[in-house]
């Protein structure tokens, strides 16, 4: 069915929700492979098998009783994460970067009360930020130090770098920039920036908020555009080798730039956003088709794979 | 696409259930397509006064029976002292009325809707009429065969023609003589005008009955009507034996074929005999639904309208519910609505029918609001999710029982039908509604509120929508291609019209 309205969509190769869930989704990414990556807790332990690094984890909250054992795990770390395992869109995190007598001092400087910790934890047990519902387990991991990368563009937070791998090819990326109206998340929903990537030169592009194209970031007021992201190569072939690891073939792999350890494995998405084409000002689809177009069955290596659309997806 | 086919091909194997059980109602079952009527409607009312005396009185009464033309949509037998039945005699319908009644007068009424459609049901097969002819005498005989000649060459129609002169005593072109009036007068005296003129259309070789009934006009008649038809090779043809009048068929209801008196009774006496007419605007649904209760299909007795009428009602609304799916399948993926949950829209729209439109915006977005206010505030008491999820309940539950006091302190009925809204969804809603807000800001929330609503008014709008009731409730194998279009959609996968907006940067 072609209408006329949606011709410029069909231009410009977008991708849109119906044919990413029909045709994508649903084909590769088979159901029983989902908890690999909706569950915090078994990505990580798979990425330690793939020696894939990911922010240390320090405790698992499985019950209310696990809670009173935190102080011992976290023993001399005075700053971490506390994230549910199974949450979605960065909600439900909470970021710890000092510990005193009072309680939990959060990264925006208020102090949370152990009470209030508690019974956060309880609110992820309990399930309210999991994908479905369904009770939950809460993971305190590592903080993340950003590397000063996107120091210029970001309004506290942690910004992140998403790329979307299909079958193995990581096809698109871009960062995810925390703005104060996401609120230090890197969550495009909630007002953060999402900035496209260069896949073959790991430079940002074009960026868009709140489906706006802007140039500078609406806080700092520094230029977006033009950054060059280290590790570039190095997270790309993580992301590619996303495919082996978890066999499903539309995911989004997110990562962060840690000052000390590198690029990180944050977490993947099998169901991953549609923005991202907004923000680099290109359409999936087409880069889709070109993957299935030069390889139909397609037996790479990570490393061919990352070859292979560093030459094809360049930006002039 | 290799997937494609197969699914296309259920989604029209189902399309074709549907056509094909559509097909047979209307063509073999005669459904109504339409829900206008071009019929006539009579409404009948026949009414008679009893005298028994004495003993087990019996009557019998002539009835109308579906033959050409005429379709009995309802009726119903009745009296107050006697037992009563219906039964087919010989070809016609008889209602019998019988008991032993203590004393005075017993009452015995019949009613009926009937529903004329004189081009719907064409008689295909030739009728076998035998006709009790009675004994004749040398001379009538001799008549007989002189116009038998005469008349052989004629066709039909014109041998019809040439019996109606006989009956008019007028001469005419069939050369009706001074001779035959004598031989005519003589036969109808010897015989009665009835049988004199079943006489002549034997003689003219055409097939030929009596029948008793009654003019179809608005009114009262005491007495039944009596005339003939005769069979033209094509139709039947009704004529007044006076006259020689060829009458239009749809102005006469035939109640008894043969020589049969229209009443009889057995040990009592008939007092009185009314019989009105009235004519009738009724739906044609109406008429169906009648029709198809007495029906003797199979298909039809598996009908909905076999089950209780309180039922029936459900059901109406029950067998739309897919078709309000199947718009939010529509509103979702190819508008791209945002709603709270998948089917809570159609959910709410049911509701809605017990308190009206307005009243049920108006009662579940206060509630929500209410509900909202409440966990803004519960959130500090730090509850886990699924107590915090009952007090919202029970807030939800509470704010309806005040709704519905103060509706019946002030007689407003929809206030006191909101029991029905569901407690559930509307609970669940405040709890997502505040967590959209939280998540996404106050503006996606009330983008997403507003789109279920919509959703909701939109399907509000379809499921109460009678003739589509009544279409499903008659054709419930709509249903598959319903199914059809909800498995063609599910593999939609084109762009939805909010993705124009959503990407409008690619435009041009």
């Amino acid at each position: 069915m072609k209408f006329q309205i949606f011709q410029g969509l069909n231009d410009a190769g977008i991708l849109g929700m119906n044919r990413r869930n029909a045709e994508y989704i649903m084909r590769y990414n088979a159901r029983a492979r989902f908890p690999l990556v909706d569950n915090k807790v078994l990505t990580k332990k798979l990425a330690q098998r793939y020696n894939v690094p990911t922010p240390e984890i320090y405790h698992v909250i499985e019950h209310h009783g696990d809670m009173a054992r935190l102080d011992e795990a976290l023993g001399d770390h005075k700053e971490f994460a506390l994230k549910p395992a199974r949450g979605s869109g960065g909600s439900g995190i909470i970021l710890i970067v000092d510990r005193n007598k009072k309680g939990f001092v959060r990264q925006s400087g208020m102090v949370m009360s152990k009470e209030e910790f508690n019974y956060h934890i309880s609110g992820i047990l309990s399930g309210i930020y999991s994908l479905g519902g369904q009770e939950d387990v809460a993971i305190v991991e590592s903080l993340i130090h950003p590397a000063p990368v996107f120091v210029q563009v970001t309004f506290r937070g942690v910004p992140d770098i998403r790329i979307i791998v299909y079958r193995g090819f990581p096809v698109m990326a871009m960062t995810r920039l925390p703005t104060r109206a996401s609120d230090g998340k890197a969550n495009i929903h909630a007002g953060a920036i999402g900035a496209g990537i260069d896949i073959k030169t790991g430079v940002t592009l074009t960026a868009v908020h709140r489906s706006k194209v802007i140039t500078h970031h609406p806080d700092t007021g520094n230029s977006i555009e033009g950054i060059n992201i280290p590790y570039w190569d190095s997270m790309l072939l993580t992301a590619a080798k996303a495919y082996e690891m978890t066999g499903l073939g539309y995911i989004g792999v997110d990562l962060v730039i840690d000052i000390k350890r590198g690029p990180l494995l944050l977490e993947l998405n099998a169901r991953p956003g549609l923005q991202i084409q907004i923000a680099n000002n290109s359409g999936l689809l087409k880069r889709l088709r070109s993957v299935d177009d030069a390889f139909p069955d397609g037996n790479l290596l990570p490393e061919e794979r990352v070859m292979w659309v560093k030459d094809k997806f360049k930006t002039d | 696409m290799k997937i494609r086919q197969p699914v296309t091909i259920l989604a029209f194997t189902l399309f074709a259930i549907t056509v094909s059980i559509i097909m047979y109602r209307i063509f073999w079952l005669k459904y109504p397509i339409m829900p206008t009527i071009p019929g006539q409607v009579w409404q009948l009312n026949f009414e008679a006064g009893i005298l028994p005396d004495g003993g087990q009185v019996v009557t019998t009464v002539a009835l109308p029976s579906e033959r050409a033309g005429i379709v009995i949509t309802e009726e119903r037998i009745a009296s107050e002292t006697l037992g009563f039945n219906i039964f087919q005699e010989g070809g016609n319908r008889v209602g019998l009325w019988s008991g032993t009644t203590e004393k005075g007068v017993a009452s015995i009424s019949y009613r009926a809707t009937l529903l004329l459609r004189p081009k719907r049901f064409p008689v295909s097969q030739i009728p076998s009429v035998s006709i009790d002819i009675p004994d004749m005498t040398d001379r009538e005989l001799l008549f007989m065969e002189r116009i038998g000649k005469r008349w052989k060459g004629f066709d039909p129609d014109t041998r019809i023609k040439a019996v109606a002169s006989f009956l008019r005593e007028r001469e005419d072109e069939f050369g009706f003589d001074r001779e035959d009036l004598l031989d005519w007068t003589k036969l109808k005296e010897s015989h009665g005008i009835l049988n004199a003129t079943l006489i002549l259309f034997r003689t003219a070789g055409l097939p030929a009955r009596s029948i008793s009934g009654l003019l179809l006009q608005r009114g009262v008649q005491t007495s039944p009507s009596v005339w003939v038809e005769v069979w033209n090779g094509k139709e039947w043809q009704s004529i007044d034996p006076l006259t020689g009048q060829i009458y239009d068929p749809s102005t006469l209801l035939a109640l008894a074929t043969g020589n049969v008196p229209i009443i009889k009774i057995e040990n009592g006496k008939i007092l009185e005999t009314r019989w009105s007419l009235e004519r009738e605007i009724v739906s044609k649904w109406r008429l169906h639904f009648e029709r198809l209760k007495r029906s003797q299909h199979s298909i039809d007795r598996w009908s909905f309208f076999s089950i209780p009428e309180e039922f029936q009602n459900l059901l109406r609304i029950l067998l739309l519910v897919p078709l309000g799916a199947l718009v939010i399948c529509l509103l979702r993926n190819v508008v791209g609505f945002p709603t709270f949950g998948i089917f809570m829209p159609v959910l709410l729209a049911l509701a809605f029918r017990n308190t009206g439109l307005m009243y049920g915006i108006g009662i579940f977005s206060s509630v929500v609001l209410i509900g909202y206010g409440a966990r803004l505030y519960l959130d500090r008491f730090r509850l886990l999710l699924v107590p915090r999820l009952s007090v919202i309940l029970t807030l939800v539950i509470i704010c309806f029982g005040l709704f519905a006091l103060i509706g019946g302190k002030y007689s407003l009925k929809p206030l006191m039908g909101v029991g029905l809204l569901p407690i559930v969804i509307t609970t669940m809603s405040i709890e997502r509604f505040f967590i959209l807000i939280e998540e996404s800001g106050t503006k996606e929330a009330l983008k997403t509120a507003a789109g279920t609503l919509a959703v909701a008014v939109i399907t509000f709008f379809i499921v109460q929508w009678e003739p589509l009731q009544l279409t499903f409730f008659i054709y419930p194998e709509l249903l598959f291609s319903v199914a059809g279009v909800q498995i063609l959609l599910g593999r939609y996968t084109g762009y939805r019209l909010s993705e124009v907006i959503r990407f409008r940067v690619f435009k041009g």
